[in-house]
């Protein structure tokens, strides 16, 4: 099974480190000019996206042939600070009632699960999008979760994982592509990639 | 930076993040919307809230957006009759 | 078979399920002009609960007002008076577990001026309120925009069908700030109107704050008496992260999901998301025509309450259930003239239905889209 680990200064594909020169936010657009390009929304995403949006492409870019245009495909992501890096962001255009110049494209962005939909708009994934929450990491729960969404008989895999991101500096990633045979779905696997160093 | 069409290009590309575009890139006639440089429904939105924030124009009906966005130029004349700072 | 045991709806209409269906029969709403509320420049139209409405409640509960958020308290409120209705349901059990839908939580934790006692981690809420009653299992917050009331129910049942629990609490709330109001007003979302959903003057949404509850059980004797959710299904539009798709393609694909092998006739109604912004109203009715189901009754509630976001999904089927149990698809309150480029069926007046199943939409930011069908057991 095909796994990507993103630290603040570090990623990992399937266990090698990606040679990066940069950290935090500066990293992911390394990684963006390096390796995927041509998609210039991705700079118009806030923090939390762009971090999903760079770790599904990674974990895709081992996919061959790569998927699209599908709805059996399902993108079901978690983490514990939900959208919390761009609300305070949106905030702060609204704080202050004399510079007060609430901003739609920050606003959009304060939803978790708009990260989700960002993955589906690029690889035209239709089928279901979910974004769920918890207190503090928890491999079983997302496991359970995961494993009882191939009750919808239309979903073939998952892309899924833990994507949290407090700030733009100060974030953290572990997505897997799985299906609902796969030997290695289970949740010490999740746990393992989470923690690997 | 010495004219108006380009300071409004310039903060254009710094409100709608189009951080691989420059002011060269944008000819004062082409259309900014559709095409070109891919600009959407948020970034017309984004754009009022713009004309708001550094040139004092309140805009309510978002369709009257659609006419003044239409390139560098039409905007630059908006601006120009309409801007309260 | 999941079968509904027991429900709330906690807002500005009223605390119960009853007291809300009673007002919704004779048309009331608690919509109104807000004018300088949170310091908000523009006026704007929503359904919020009087100052200090939820802490009166919540400490006449016996609750400690200093510990809980506004937030925290609505859903306390709501899931105690469902509770309620269920002493059989064994709270401290590992085979009991607590969904929490919502969209922004204690959001308005983050403005400066902020004095209550909330945190903005959406997760840290959901212990304190599975805290509160003692529930021994991990509470999950589905937080998945405007469609998080059915996901979390959708979720809900599937660990039920699973067997991984026996029985499933699912909450849904939002409250109202500046926070939330400022955003739709950027977006030129609101109408400082009462909304008027699916008419030809629409001009867009009005905002609410509600919580709601409903409390599922995996059962396999079917009971005649009670509620099924039988299906449910998320699709995404995969087009734009806030405009609704032009050919309605998630909403009638999440419906094509779940209506798989029923007659469409047997659907008695669609309790549509019916924001009534121009697009969302114009995609649900593209998506109903596709499907063909343009000319079931269809309703939405958003007239009486505004759109209540993470709860939505929950009250929104709940006073669905309720109407049906009367016989009633309820009116859709502000609706005159037919807008959509598909014409649906949609009225102001209450209507009667023999009909004991229907179809639930919502449609979210993030190209979301969920549907699910419910039935009264031994029917459809």
């Amino acid at each position: 099974m095909n796994w990507v680990r993103i630290r603040k200064d570090s990623i990992k594909i399937n266990g090698t480190t990606l040679p990066t020169n940069h950290c935090g936010m500066e990293m992911l657009k390394e990684v963006y000019k390096q390796l995927i390009g041509g998609y210039p929304k991705f700079f118009k995403m806030d923090a939390l996206c762009r971090l999903g949006f760079i770790a599904s492409e990674l974990l895709l870019q081992q996919e061959s042939p790569r998927i699209t245009d599908t709805e059996r495909r399902a993108v079901i992501l978690f983490n514990r600070s939900s959208s919390l890096c761009d609300d305070r962001s949106y905030q702060t255009t609204i704080q202050d009632t004399e510079k007060f110049f609430p901003s739609p494209a920050v606003f959009v962005y304060t939803l978790p699960n708009i990260v989700t939909g960002e993955i589906s708009i690029r690889n035209k994934y239709y089928g279901e999008t979910l974004f769920c929450v918890l207190d503090k990491f928890n491999a079983n729960e997302i496991f359970q979760v995961v494993k009882e969404s191939f009750l919808d008989s239309m979903t073939n895999d998952v892309i899924t994982g833990w994507v949290d991101c407090e700030s733009d500096d100060d974030f953290e990633a572990s997505m897997i592509l799985v299906g609902p045979n796969d030997p290695d779905f289970n949740p010490d696997f999740i746990n393992e990639i989470y923690k690997h160093n | 930076m010495d004219n108006l069409q380009d300071i409004l290009k310039q903060q254009i590309i710094d409100a709608l993040n189009l951080e691989e575009i420059e002011i060269g890139d944008i000819d004062n006639d082409a259309p900014l919307f559709g095409e070109g440089l891919g600009l959407d429904s948020i970034d017309a939105l984004e754009l009022i809230v713009l004309l708001e924030r550094n040139y004092g124009i309140k805009i309510k009906d978002p369709a009257l957006g659609k006419e003044i966005f239409k390139s560098v130029n039409v905007l630059y004349d908006y601006v120009s009759k309409n801007r309260t700072k | 078979m999941i079968e509904k045991i027991a429900d709330n709806i906690t807002s500005p209409l009223g605390m119960d399920t009853a007291a809300n269906y009673e007002a919704v029969l004779k048309g009331y709403s608690c919509l109104k002009l807000h004018k300088c509320k949170w310091d908000i420049p523009e006026p704007f139209m929503a359904s919020l609960f009087e100052d200090g409405a939820i802490n009166d409640n919540f400490a006449a509960m016996g609750g400690d007002v200093s510990l809980y958020s506004r937030f925290e308290q609505l859903c306390i409120l709501s899931i105690a008076e469902a509770l309620n209705q269920a002493p059989q349901v064994d709270i401290s059990s590992d085979r009991t577990a607590l969904v929490l839908s919502t969209t922004k939580g204690n959001v308005e934790a983050l403005d400066i001026g902020y004095c209550g006692s909330g945190n903005e981690y959406l997760g840290e809420s959901a212990q304190k309120i599975a805290d509160y009653f003692g529930f021994t299992t991990t509470p999950l917050v589905v937080s998945n925009a405007c469609i998080s009331g059915l996901c979390a129910q959708i979720v809900a049942m599937r660990s039920l069908e699973n067997g991984r629990y026996d029985t499933m609490i699912v909450v849904g709330a939002d409250v109202q700030s500046r926070f939330i109001v400022t955003g739709f007003q950027s977006f030129k979302a609101l109408s400082q109107e009462q909304c008027k959903p699916f008419d030809i003057n629409r001009q867009g949404l009005n905002l609410g704050e509600a919580a709601a509850t409903v409390i599922y059980r995996r059962t396999d004797n079917e009971n005649h008496d009670c509620w099924q959710a039988v299906r449910g299904a998320i699709r995404n539009d995969a087009n734009h992260i806030s405009g609704p798709s032009r050919t309605g393609e998630g909403s009638y694909r999440a419906m094509r999901a779940v209506l798989k092998g029923i007659e469409l006739k047997e659907i008695g109604l669609v309790n549509v998301h019916g924001t009534s912004t121009p697009y969302n109203d114009e995609m649900e009715a593209i998506a109903l025509g596709r499907i063909g189901l343009n000319h079931a009754p269809i309703n939405t509630l958003k007239g009486y309450y505004g759109h209540t976001m993470g709860a939505a999904g929950v009250l929104e089927t709940v006073l669905s259930m309720r109407a049906l149990d009367d016989g009633i698809v309820l009116a859709t309150r502000g609706h005159e003239q037919c807008g959509t480029s598909v014409p649906v069926n949609v009225s102001a007046q209450h209507r009667n239905t023999n009909a004991k199943s229907f179809v639930k939409l919502l449609s979210g930011f993030g190209g979301c889209n969920a549907a699910m069908l419910f039935k009264k057991g031994g029917e459809t």
